[in-house]
């Protein structure tokens, strides 16, 4: 089975976003990772292969600098590393076409990723990449599993939870999934080394990127919070009480 | 998900001098600290044991006997192996020291010394972290002048018997193998001792004020008898164990950087947020000078010791280079430890904070694997050509 996993670099949570002429400068990123929602995507789709064999497939479109997410993934497990240009994207329609287009190259039956990137938020690469290759699509699953030529998944559901099957080509999106990503070791370090990133472009795939209806005007960091209150001695018990319990919602 | 990542002090990026595999280890091992050691280490010291999670994580990663080739081991480069040591050591230099003892001084004479048996028996073993060795060199007499050892060892023709003992062995009480140097008929020999073998026990050393998360033990051989095939077959004389040292001393001189590394960053983290006369104490000019020289220190050690993992892996070290890169990055860790704890006042005395503990650990550090004082003597000797270790020429 050819197990197809979606993954983005997106700047590390930790690391500190600048912006520059209204837009996120990021020469100044000091540290780039996989995203964590797509960490849960590839330890399920690690899980899928150990139990079913076959192949795992990570793709990622983006710039040069995202390949070396793709040799993480190689050192957990990763089989098959597909980089895509991003030359010419300009929104994310672009995007899900063109994973669409590689997902459909790969000739995968199951379509693991994020439900959303921890940069964007966006949240559309599942579904809008599920209906253009014509698959079944869940959102928010915390776990897949496989059994006679059926997925299930576990997701949130207005009483708690509920179980999905699917059948046939499916793309699940992960919130935060029941294992957390395994760790590397020395070993599946040095043979991510050896392994090759096939690097495609929009032309490979047959896509045209139309021009995109969206522009992005500018960016802006979140507001500063405001400074946080200091109250000292027993006088202000009640007043502290109240605040807690009326500003902060927290008793 | 993962917990803040740790961002080190590297000041001239010596780092990016790294290859990405060497960097992907890195960050192997540091995520691992952050997320498993970092939080447990003061209550493993509290306890005074070394958390057997820990034995199992770096098997599991791999990274046990680090450059050494075949085998199961894994095969990487010393740069690689110096980098392992320093991101376990900013957790604990006792964790490390656990690495460098399994690594550089139970693995690698087997590895260098030992017949293809023993190496086929032990070292798969060993790299996964399934056994674990010590290494009986120093007695209780016999610290700084190993060659004067009493241990012995008799050829009986069909067994070998050992008598004597062994103290300051790391790892001692909890090795399912010992790497020994004893005498036979005068000259010093390997010879591989196993937990159960009759006439040999390992006490554990207690009451440690230093290295409190590692197994301190004696090693305590009483007519012990040992089949013929466990002697080291490759290896006579003291060129045996200084062989294993000089790798476990390399290791060393980037474990240090380690410890002075999470000195500096809780140093600095404090001065910031500490206000004394309505500012952060990070504002005057002496905490200031005291964090810059703590910068300079660690940035010429980690200079040293990048430069010392190339001419490990191109085979252009001698010894002597080894003892001035261990003393010295020992040497400025200790003190950088004593300055940080300054820094953090009367708080730097509380576990909450991790001074106290590397500063103690450091002072075992700066003793074992060749003291300071023995490596000035080496280097001396490098100098003039004339040896002062001892009076009888």
């Amino acid at each position: 089975m050819n197990i197809t996993v979606l993954l983005k670099q997106v700047p590390d949570t930790t690391a500190k976003i600048t912006i520059s002429d209204g837009k996120v400068d990021e020469n100044s990123v000091s540290k780039w990772s996989m995203s964590p929602y797509d960490e849960y995507a590839l330890e399920s789709g690690l899980q899928l292969k150990e139990k079913t064999g076959g192949n795992l497939i990570a793709i990622t479109c983006g710039p040069e600098r995202a390949k070396k997410m793709l040799t993480d993934a190689a050192a957990v497990g990763a089989d098959t590393l597909v980089h895509i240009s991003n030359d010419g994207v300009t929104d994310s329609t672009h995007v899900q076409k063109l994973l669409a287009a590689a997902v459909k190259k790969f000739d995968s039956q199951i379509v693991l990723c994020g439900k959303q990137a921890a940069d964007t938020n966006g949240g559309s690469t599942g579904p809008g990449v599920a209906e253009l290759i014509g698959a079944a699509c869940v959102t928010l699953v915390s776990e897949v599993n496989y059994s006679e030529g059926n997925f299930s998944t576990i997701r949130p559901s207005n009483s708690g939870t509920e179980k999905v099957a699917v059948d046939g080509l499916s793309v699940f999106a992960f919130d935060k999934g029941t294992s957390e990503l395994r760790r590397p070791n020395v070993r599946g370090i040095m043979m991510a080394k050896k392994k090759q990133v096939e690097s495609i472009t929009s032309g490979d795939l047959g896509v045209i990127l139309n021009s995109s209806n969206v522009a992005l005007n500018s960016q802006n960091p979140p507001p500063e919070k405001p400074a946080g209150q200091k109250f000292e001695g027993a006088e202000h018990v009640n007043e502290v009480v109240s605040k807690l319990r009326n500003e902060a919602n927290v008793i | 998900m993962r917990i803040m990542a740790y961002e080190a002090l590297d000041f001239y990026d010596v780092d990016s001098l790294l290859t990405e595999e060497e960097r992907m280890v890195r960050d192997m091992v540091r995520d691992w600290v952050d997320e498993e050691v970092i939080p447990n280490i003061e209550i493993a010291c509290r306890e005074g044991v070394f958390p057997d999670e820990w034995r199992v994580a770096l098997g599991e990663m791999g990274v046990l006997g680090a450059p050494l080739k075949g085998y199961d081991c894994p095969g990487l480069s010393y740069t690689a192996y110096g980098v392992i040591c320093r991101e376990l050591e900013r957790g604990d230099s006792g964790l490390r020291s656990f690495a460098s003892v399994q690594g550089s001084l139970a693995m690698y004479p087997i590895w260098d010394f030992g017949s293809e048996e023993q190496k086929n028996h032990y070292l798969p073993k060993m790299a996964s972290g399934e056994w674990i060795g010590c290494f009986g060199l120093t007695e209780p007499d016999y610290g700084s002048n190993p060659g004067d050892m009493i241990t012995k060892a008799e050829d009986m023709g069909d067994h070998y018997l050992l008598n004597g003992a062994k103290m300051w062995i790391t790892n001692g009480t909890i090795a399912e193998l010992a790497v020994v140097w004893a005498k036979l008929d005068g000259v010093i020999r390997g010879f591989i001792v196993e937990k159960n073998d009759p006439g040999f026990s390992a006490p554990e050393m207690k009451g440690k004020h230093s290295l409190k998360a590692s197994v301190t033990s004696e090693l305590v051989f009483q007519d012990c008898k040992i089949p013929k095939d466990r002697i080291l077959p490759g290896v006579k004389g003291l060129r045996g164990p200084f062989s294993c040292l000089n790798n476990a001393r390399y290791g060393i001189s980037w474990g240090a950087l380690g410890s002075a590394q999470a000195c500096f960053d809780s140093a600095k983290d404090y001065a910031m947020s500490r206000i004394q006369f309505n500012h952060p104490i990070a504002s005057y000019q002496l905490v200031q000078n005291k964090l810059s020289w703590m910068l300079r220190e660690i940035t010429k050690g980690q200079l040293l010791a990048y430069h010392l993992g190339k001419k490990k892996d191109s085979g252009t070290w001698i010894p002597e280079h080894i003892s001035l890169a261990k003393m010295n990055n020992v040497d400025i860790a200790l003190e950088i430890a004593r300055v940080a704890r300054d820094i953090h006042g009367a708080n730097g005395i509380l576990d909450e904070y991790p001074i106290m503990r590397h500063m103690a650990n450091l002072e075992s550090v700066k003793t074992y694997e060749g003291t300071h004082d023995i490596h000035n003597l080496i280097i001396g000797r490098h100098i003039t050509g004339i040896q002062a270790f001892t009076r009888e020429a």
